[in-house]
């Protein structure tokens, strides 16, 4: 099917774009690579009366150092995100993880502010960017704000975004050097996660010194798994640790049920996957 | 499917009753329902959902067919189609109430069925989206029922004592006047200062009680769309999307 028909704003500046969509009222829609939000459209599961495209903002694209900071611009691809070399090295829990999304034809349109504000439970970026610790910078009409991502993700496919905001840049504490690993559950390629675990760890010397373990697909929103963490932190890195700390992994969870697996099901994955993930980025 | 999900009100059980038996004061407080018409036990409406990207709107009619007063039980029978061909829903909705001094417990089971898209979809997060809706409903009607409720002259009496302060997380601040009918006080709900019929206005109340003040006298509140309670409905479609990877 074609979409419905809907006007059309491709403004160049963040601010056009703020403008854009209030005075479009409630019936707009923010649209960066439209991976979503297109088969939406297209199956006319919603007629927005106006789209306002980000592609062609200034300065949303891109990653920067900023201090002891990793900005990644919101319209950045996943493609680029990827390949980044900024990303590759203080926040590789995100190169491994978007590689891990759709198929090439889809990164190289989707973006990474459009996966997060989508708020898929089964998307593949939450919980990576919950893992580590990312802050999102939020412009609306009212100016910017920043949300912790912890704050950010509310419910399915329900973020802290009010209807006239945009999300600007992901910001990512720099986790220089630390190895990761995510681990993605499904039976069909290029499907979305049925469970996902996000790992990424920091050894020194045969000891786990940090550790940041998030869940995708376990509840309505990205679970940090802290019991998981507190079970590696401060203990050799070695299998028989990882195994007895992926135990917790389902402590906090809420997982359902449906065509793909069931919840005890789910739970199991997630111990699986956890073991797998931990292992491998504590480089067991 | 069957789902099960439990009502909670700070308000006696008849004036909940009484509430959930007339469409017209039902409706306003249904997240994105618009009521089209009321004929007897038949009402005809529209709901609107918006979820993510996601927004259908879904039409259709809903029918007492069962009210026992004793029992303070009722079923309504309600099916609706989605405006641009998504898919139908059918529901019969079993309310039964019971009441505790002050207060009204409700057991709400709904028996669903889902055809189109959303029909491959799982009943997790179908239960807990319309439990969502039940809270707002709830927490919708306790402002409505509550004390500060300002009842329309004539419109029987409200006497309820115990503030409803389940709605919003905005504070309440009620003019106690010594002239308060007598009522027990110290329910489960918060405990409030108790607020005479018709008089109060509330200040610095968050969004549930401006409704009412729209909903007041025979005017009554057409809601806008926000998540409605077809919404399960939806999060099956947008979830169901993704399946065609």
């Amino acid at each position: 099917m074609i979409p419905a028909a809907f006007d059309y704003v491709a403004p160049t500046t963040l601010d056009e774009a703020v403008a854009a969509l209030r005075d479009a009222g409630d019936d707009a829609k923010v649209i960066a690579g439209g991976q979503s939000l297109m088969p939406v459209l297209r199956l006319r599961m919603a007629d927005p009366s106006v789209l306002v495209d980000l592609g062609r903002v200034d300065g949303l694209r891109g990653t920067r150092l900023d201090g002891d900071t990793l900005v990644i611009g919101a319209t950045t691809t996943h493609h680029e995100v990827r390949h980044d070399p900024f990303v590759a090295e203080h926040a590789r829990l995100l190169t491994e993880a978007t590689a891990t999304v759709a198929d090439p034809q889809i990164r190289h349109r989707g973006t990474i502010g459009g996966a997060l504000a989508h708020a898929d439970p089964a998307g593949d970026l939450s919980a990576p960017a919950l893992a580590v610790d990312a802050e999102f910078t939020v412009i609306g009409p009212q100016g910017s704000r920043t949300v912790a991502a912890a704050d950010f993700f509310e419910d399915y496919f329900t973020t802290a975004l009010r209807p006239d905001e945009i999300l600007a840049e992901i910001r990512v504490p720099l986790h220089t050097g630390w190895a990761a690993r995510y681990e993605k559950f499904h039976r069909v390629a290029q499907q979305w996660s049925i469970v996902g675990v996000a790992a990424t760890i920091d050894t020194d010397g045969g000891t786990i010194r940090h550790a940041k373990v998030a869940l995708t697909n376990m509840a309505p929103v990205p679970v940090r798994a802290r019991t998981v963490e507190d079970a590696l932190v401060g203990r050799p890195a070695t299998v028989d640790t990882v195994r007895a700390a992926a135990l917790h992994a389902t402590d906090c969870t809420d997982p359902m049920s449906d065509a793909n697996a069931d919840a005890e099901y789910r739970g199991h994955l997630a111990q699986v996957l956890t073991r797998r993930a931990v292992t491998t980025a504590a480089g067991l | 499917m069957q789902l099960e999900h439990r009502l909670s009100v700070p308000a006696p059980v008849d004036e909940v009753w009484s509430a959930l038996l007339d469409p017209e004061r039902v409706a306003p407080c249904m997240p994105g329902a618009a009521l089209t018409g009321v004929d007897g036990d038949t009402f005809t409406g529209t709901v609107k959902v918006k979820l993510g990207p996601v927004a259908l709107t879904y039409k259709g009619t809903g029918r007492y067919v069962e009210r026992d007063e004793q029992a303070r039980r009722a079923v309504i029978e309600a099916n609706a189609k989605d405006a641009r061909g998504n898919g139908t829903v059918t529901a019969t909705i079993t309310i039964a109430l019971t009441g505790e001094g002050a207060h009204t417990y409700g057991i709400v089971g709904t028996d669903l069925t889902i055809t189109g898209k959303p029909a491959q979809f799982g009943r997790g997060m179908i239960s807990d989206v319309g439990g969502k809706i039940l809270e707002q409903f709830a927490d919708c009607l306790s402002t409505k029922l509550g004390p500060d409720a300002a009842v329309p002259p004539g419109d029987g009496d409200a006497a309820t004592p115990v503030t409803a302060d389940g709605a919003s997380a905005g504070s309440e601040v009620s003019t106690p006047a010594p002239s308060t009918p007598a009522a027990p006080v110290g329910e489960t709900a918060p405990v409030g200062e108790t607020a005479p019929v018709g008089e109060t206005e509330p200040v610095g109340e968050t969004e549930p009680l401006d409704l009412m003040q729209y909903a007041r006298g025979s005017a009554l509140r057409r809601v806008g769309p926000v998540i409605g309670l077809v919404a399960l409905v939806v999060l099956i479609v947008a979830v169901a999307l993704r399946r065609r990877a």
